[in-house]
């Protein structure tokens, strides 16, 4: 979209929001700085300026219309926080209009938003609609312009904007009283694919993805739910003798059990075939598909909820990854909250054994993954005084490569806020730490946080 | 003469099929908009109320959408296939907070004084995401695999 369109049909909606019964408006200012020294580039202080604004007017002129807007501006004061040498920069997360019907949970929405109806987690601008019908049934579906961004080597960013040219999915979902839910649901991103360029990309930014979920939960003590994906779009063939990768782009199932009150177990399992998983992506070196690489894990989570101010939870998960070998991680956090939770506290530890994974760059033949991290962190409100503190370490075994010599890494940030009005909060924070990049940080950050209007639902 | 009679034609089907997708409608009345009473503070757990009862709309008992640690982690089923039920209580900049797209800064610095809050990559991430990559990349791809990228590029070309 070109920027003076998206100039005047911002300034439309905002100025839409003049019409509502109900007008919300809130926001964080922030103002962050810090000093970097790292070895090889020149000292540098930035001092960043940050305005996050988002508007929710309903009731614009029917009961049923509403507006939502949220974006953010960045400056830079004084060196330049992105690589490119720009100091400013901005972004509407979401722009819609939405129309909620009475009747039938259905509604309407149109601008920019982001849809999960279907396989896929997307920005786009466009329209998406959603109904309950007869018979358990209901439906969603959206359509428009994908959300780009201008992130990928220009050489091939036309081959992506070529491509990726139209999104559109829907889901049709069943629901068989309180114990069944099944849905059916399609992904297409784009109507191009590489092979049908003028001049073929190396890259295909397609995809065209049929889902499958399913949800049982017969009890309230019982919750099982997941889906299938499957890769539907054409390839090229693979060459005599080559493994034709998996049509499977993703398993991923949970079971969750309640024991009493206190007790719950969940048990998770997830598959992910990058070949068909990663298609459509813009950062193609990081997301490589043509590893043709696989991902498998599986694991569990026990809590303990000992009374209704303490909880305990211990998890595991075992990971394969084909190409580098297996993994596991475990752990434990505890949370206690007091006085009617105006103090909580939080202890976690986790673990990540990695011995058995496959060298991966002969250069540096032995990187061990492996580490530890422990993590503290309380918050104390008083009236309107908040404060925390947040702890993290992390432990790496000798000889990491990615660590400069290093072996503990750490930061602790502390912050102390100040609820000034009902509908403004001022805090402050400063963070200390120490890792591969700055032996010594010190970071400050002054926020405000503001709301205004009648609006009763928050971001909360 | 023929595009006239193809748009005749589309028009009465298109006007049937709205006919038959309104008479398909379910004419059960929508779930509430708002939470009718206001909640505590910290994460809710809906079941401690609504004992046995199955919320209208998904169908489901109010138990499923329990805010316990499994819920926070891995709530996108839920998500996706009950936002109504979500959106009772959560307006959409609270989803912004971690599922921005383009964002300005890493969820750890916006909600660093709210530490209750599991915001991912706490820390430091830009360590530990070399070691997290390699274990699982599907992870990192839901936010990064085609959104806020700027950062990946300046190594990752």
């Amino acid at each position: 979209m070109k920027r003076h369109t998206y100039v005047a049909l911002l300034a439309t909606l905002m100025s839409a929001s003049a019409w509502g019964q109900e007008v919300s408006l809130y926001g964080t200012t922030m103002a962050q700085m810090w000093k970097q020294e790292t070895p090889g580039f020149d000292k540098a202080t930035y001092t960043p300026a940050t305005q996050y604004l988002g508007i929710d007017a309903t009731k614009l002129g029917s009961d049923n219309l509403s507006l939502h807007l949220f974006g953010w501006g960045q400056a830079d004061l004084s060196d330049a926080t992105s690589f490119d040498g720009s100091k400013s920069r901005g972004y509407l997360n979401y722009g819609y209009l939405q129309y909620r019907f009475n009747q039938a949970n259905a509604e309407i929405k149109a601008g920019r938003m982001t849809v999960n109806q279907s396989t896929g987690f997307e920005q786009v601008d466009g329209i998406s609609v959603r109904t309950d019908l007869r018979g358990g049934f209901t439906l969603a579906a959206f359509g428009g312009k994908p959300v780009l961004y201008r992130t990928v080597n220009p050489v091939t960013q036309s081959d992506y904007d070529f491509q990726r040219d139209l999104i559109f999915g829907a889901r049709l979902g069943w629901r068989s009283g309180r114990a069944v839910e099944f849905g059916l649901s399609y992904l297409q991103d784009g109507t191009k694919a590489a092979k049908d360029l003028t001049f073929p990309s190396a890259t295909d930014y397609t995809r065209k993805q049929m889902g499958a979920d399913i949800t049982i939960t017969p009890t309230s003590s019982f919750d099982f739910r997941g889906r299938t994906v499957l890769d539907m779009a054409s390839h090229p063939a693979v060459a005599v003798g080559a493994t034709e990768p998996s049509k499977i782009a993703e398993h991923d199932y949970t079971a969750t059990v309640k024991l009493g009150s206190q007790w719950s177990v969940s048990g998770n399992y997830a598959e992910r075939n990058f070949f068909a998983y990663f298609a459509g992506t813009n950062l193609p070196s990081l997301f490589r598909q043509d590893e043709k690489d696989m991902f498998k894990g599986w694991g569990g989570k026990v809590t303990w909820n000992t009374t209704a101010s303490f909880q305990m939870t211990a998890d595991y998960r075992h990971m394969h990854r084909e190409s580098f070998g297996d993994a596991n991680r475990a752990g434990g956090d505890l949370r206690w909250d007091f006085n009617e939770k105006s103090v909580l506290l939080g202890v976690g530890a986790h673990w990540v054994n990695a011995v058995d994974t496959k060298f991966v760059d002969p250069a540096a033949p032995y990187r061990s993954l492996s580490h530890r991290e422990a993590r503290v962190w309380t918050l104390v409100t008083r009236g309107r005084l908040s404060a925390s503190l947040d702890g993290i370490v992390q432990r790496y075994e000798t000889g990491n490569p990615y660590l400069a010599g290093m072996k503990t890494l750490y930061e602790g940030v502390g912050s102390l806020g100040f609820q000034a009005t009902p509908s403004m909060k001022v805090s402050g924070d400063i963070s200390y730490g120490s890792n591969p990049v700055a032996k010594h940080e010190t970071r400050g950050l002054l926020k405000a946080e503001y709301r205004f209007g009648t609006a009763k639902k928050g971001g909360k | 003469m023929a595009r006239k009679t193809i748009l005749q034609v589309l028009g009465i089907v298109l006007g049937l099929g709205m006919l038959v997708a309104c008479g398909l409608v379910s004419p059960e009345a929508s779930f509430t908009a708002t939470h009718p009473e206001g909640l505590g503070a910290g994460k809710p757990v809906c079941s401690e109320c609504h004992t046995n009862d199955v919320a209208k709309g998904a169908m489901k008992p109010y138990a499923s959408f329990d805010h316990t640690p499994t819920f926070v982690q891995d709530h996108r089923f839920q998500a996706n296939q009950d936002v109504n039920t979500c959106a009772t209580c959560h307006a959409q900049s609270f989803c912004v907070d971690c599922h921005g797209g383009k964002v300005p800064m890493k969820p750890a610095i916006k909600l660093s004084d709210s530490p209750e809050r599991m915001a991912p990559h706490r820390g430091d991430f830009l360590t530990l995401h070399k070691i997290e990559g390699k274990l699982d990349p599907s992870s990192c791809y839901t936010c990064h695999g085609r959104a806020n990228n700027d950062k990946c590029r300046a190594c990752h070309r």
